[in-house]
């Protein structure tokens, strides 16, 4: 065996650590440029106002229903810049009937496909007969603070808003699923393609909105509005394929509304709102309750607080 | 592939595999292709619907065969490179690295089949070229085996220029590399740092060790199979030398990553933490017939026995035998990780077969497995014939 000397002559040896050197230090330099990038740029400023006129004429009443208040807080919170504005959810789990009505608003509204789910509630039964309990939990994206989601993207598809939105760009996920590994709360689904009707009624008389010969039902390929862009999933489309995930309802939010699952809530149990707002519903039930977060011990610091 | 007897070699226990092995590699060969090419149709035309993975165990065989395939590719390279370098006897004429970079090629391209495979978006994957994000060890390894593969395939060119300026520094380079590589392997499980179990410095550690071993097993293989052609230009000496150092290396490799495994889990027994039921289900759960059976059974105590003897051929079958194993490894890496929610209760709030934490291999990801292989086969068996076919006109 030669020594190291003579392995290689001066030339060879000193272009050999020129070529390592060069590549750790290109290494080094795109790993912190990228931590230092901001990307990718969200609109702000002026163009972000929206002028909200739903309830712009009802003043705040004593005793007023939760949702009035928070749709007017909505208006008030989408006529600031888009920066301005740090959207929370608030979901008071004392109040949670487990009816689902939330899971299955998200759906339709959504057009979420099968094994696509952004707000589970999940069931949990404590004691023994007589002395039962059960409990929920329902469980959208927690559009955290730190989230452990975005830096695993390989592609820059997911990042956070300046009003606190975690989000996808369909168009650039390549469904590697990474992020629904780094996401402790699960709360990131792929969507694999598959359609609720279809394999359905196969053989059946050919007609309209009929699945005819295991093909899926013709509603399965409507648009849904997400991002407010129009998505379609025929042919392949996306998000067919990309990681998906609940996103505050943001094509809602532009037309001053909120969330679908703040709608369907029937024990108001779910709320929403600005947490720049100090006067905002959402603000007043963190403060003046016990309230708590999944998992604090990642640091992800979830947007998501629950009342217990 | 090229398994051709040379009856002027058979004086040699360790000249190449006999005809009839030869004519079972080839049988092998056909019925893995074949296999693979009707998982391939399966996976192009029903998509993901036909797999076992899911959205809660989001990764599954194809993710292991990948790391496995990345292992044997960085390993071979490492050990190739070095040995040439070094003019480690057995390792140091042009034909002995030119093998080892055929291999290294032949255990890389089948990788990048079956991540490619895996993707939900097969047709945006040169995205990842493209448009990175480096705060990813996924893009960051992306970049990292493309360079590799542009200095492996630049090595093995260059292999056959005579006093090249160029190639021991690429070699180096490329050394560089395969060695970086492979640990960066671990960190892409290290990196998502909500996962206890996965989130371990040894991971590192763990897929390094296992990267020399995959490649000193691998390179012991391909070398007792190929060696009637290669028997033509070295003397049995520097074959068996080569031999020799692989199977100290395979053997070592074994030890040093079950020594290191056993500290990974010595934890968890001795400190239960968040990471237990991982540990749980792997070493005595659904999981164990993999670790226990596969793994350590299969992957390390017969081939460390057969290796610790004299026989060849139990030399051959030990290395073949520890790259299985090395394949179940992978999957208990990759698999536990994923099989313990964090969220009590989550997968049974919606049910869908996709929002489950079990994880059963199907059918068709066999089948596209056996394609990796197959392809890996190929690409080794085209790139040998390569060398023979130039080096013969050199």
């Amino acid at each position: 065996m030669k020594k190291v000397s003579e392995i290689m002559e001066r030339r060879e040896f000193i272009l050999a650590g020129g070529l390592i050197g060069a590549g750790a230090v290109a290494a080094g330099a795109v790993t912190l440029g990228a931590r230092l990038e901001k990307v990718p740029k969200d609109p702000t400023g002026e163009k972000t106002v929206r002028n909200i006129t739903t309830l712009k004429d009802l003043k705040p009443q004593h005793n007023e229903d939760d949702h009035i208040r928070m749709q007017r807080e909505l208006a008030g919170a989408m006529s600031k810049p888009l920066e301005k504005r740090r959207w929370i959810m608030v979901i008071d789990v004392r109040k949670c009937v487990g009816c689902l009505a939330c899971t299955v608003g998200c759906i339709a509204e959504n057009k979420l496909p099968p094994g696509v789910v952004y707000r589970p509630v999940i069931q949990t039964e404590t004691g023994e007969y007589p002395n039962v309990r059960l409990s929920f939990l329902p469980r959208p994206c927690m559009h955290c603070e730190n989230p452990s989601c975005i830096t695993v993207c390989p592609v820059k598809a997911t990042w956070k808003r300046p009003d606190g939105v975690v989000v996808i760009d369909y168009d650039k996920c390549i469904g590697c699923r990474y992020c629904l590994n780094a996401c402790p709360y699960a709360a990131r689904t792929s969507d694999f393609g598959k359609y609720y009707t279809s394999g359905e009624a196969q053989g059946a008389p050919e007609g309209k909105e009929r699945p005819i010969y295991g093909s899926p039902a013709p509603w399965e390929g409507l648009p849904s509005n997400e991002y407010g862009k129009l998505w379609s999933r025929k042919d392949h489309g996306s998000p067919v394929g990309n990681a998906r995930k609940c996103h505050f309802c943001l094509h809602r939010l532009e037309k001053g509304l909120l969330p679908m699952c703040v709608s369907t809530c029937i024990g108001r149990a779910t709320y929403f709102g600005d947490s720049n707002d100090p006067d905002s519903l959402v603000v007043e039930l963190v403060t003046k309750n016990n309230v708590q977060t999944l998992l604090p011990h990642w640091d992800n610091k979830p947007n998501c607080y629950y009342i217990v | 592939m090229s398994l051709r007897n040379n009856s002027s070699d058979t004086t040699h226990s360790a000249s190449g595999l006999s005809s009839q092995w030869t004519k079972i590699l080839w049988f092998v060969w056909i019925l893995l292709l074949v296999a693979g090419l009707v998982g391939l149709v399966m996976r192009l035309t029903q998509g993901h619907n036909l797999t076992g993975y899911g959205s809660y165990v989001p990764w599954g065989l194809w993710i292991g065969v990948y790391f496995l395939g990345v292992g044997i590719s960085g390993g071979s390279f490492i050990l190739g490179s070095l040995g040439y370098l070094f003019d480690i006897k057995g390792f140091s004429k042009p034909s002995d690295l030119r093998c080892a970079l055929v291999l290294s090629l032949a255990g890389l391209l089948p990788a990048f089949l079956g991540v490619w495979l895996d993707l939900g978006r097969m047709d945006r994957l040169m995205n990842i070229i493209i448009h990175p994000s480096f705060t990813s060890m996924m893009a960051f390894n992306a970049w990292m085996y493309n360079i590799f593969l542009v200095v492996a395939v630049l090595c093995w060119l260059l292999s056959f220029k005579q006093n090249s300026s160029w190639l021991k520094p690429l070699l180096a380079l490329g050394v560089f590399f395969s060695i970086l590589f492979p640990s960066q392997s671990g960190v892409f499980f290290e990196a998502v740092r909500t996962n206890e179990f996965w989130r371990s410095p040894l991971l590192s550690m763990l897929f390094l060790v296992s990267a020399i071993t995959l490649g000193a097993a691998s390179l012991l293989f391909v070398k007792s199979a190929t060696a009637p052609h290669t028997n033509s230009r070295t003397d049995e000496s520097d074959l068996d030398s080569a031999l020799r150092v692989l199977r100290a290396i395979t053997l070592v490799g074994l030890i040093v990553y079950v020594m290191f495994e056993f500290a990974e889990f010595s934890i968890t027994m001795w400190n239960p933490g968040t990471h237990s039921p991982n540990t749980e289900f792997l070493l005595f759960g659904p999981y164990w017939p993999v670790f226990w059976i596969l793994h350590i059974g299969i992957g390390v105590v017969v081939p460390f026995i057969l290796l610790s003897g004299p026989s060849r051929g139990g030399w051959i079958f030990a290395s073949l035998l520890a790259i299985i194993g090395f394949g179940a490894a992978r999957l208990c890496v990759l698999v536990p990780g994923q099989v313990a929610g964090q969220i009590p209760g989550l997968a049974q709030a919606f049910q869908d077969p996709r929002l489950s934490y079990v994880y059963h291999i199907t059918t068709m990801e066999y089948l596209v497995a056996f394609l990796m292989i197959a392809v890996g086969m190929t690409i080794f068996y085209i790139g040998d014939k390569l060398n023979q076919v130039i080096e013969s006109r050199l």
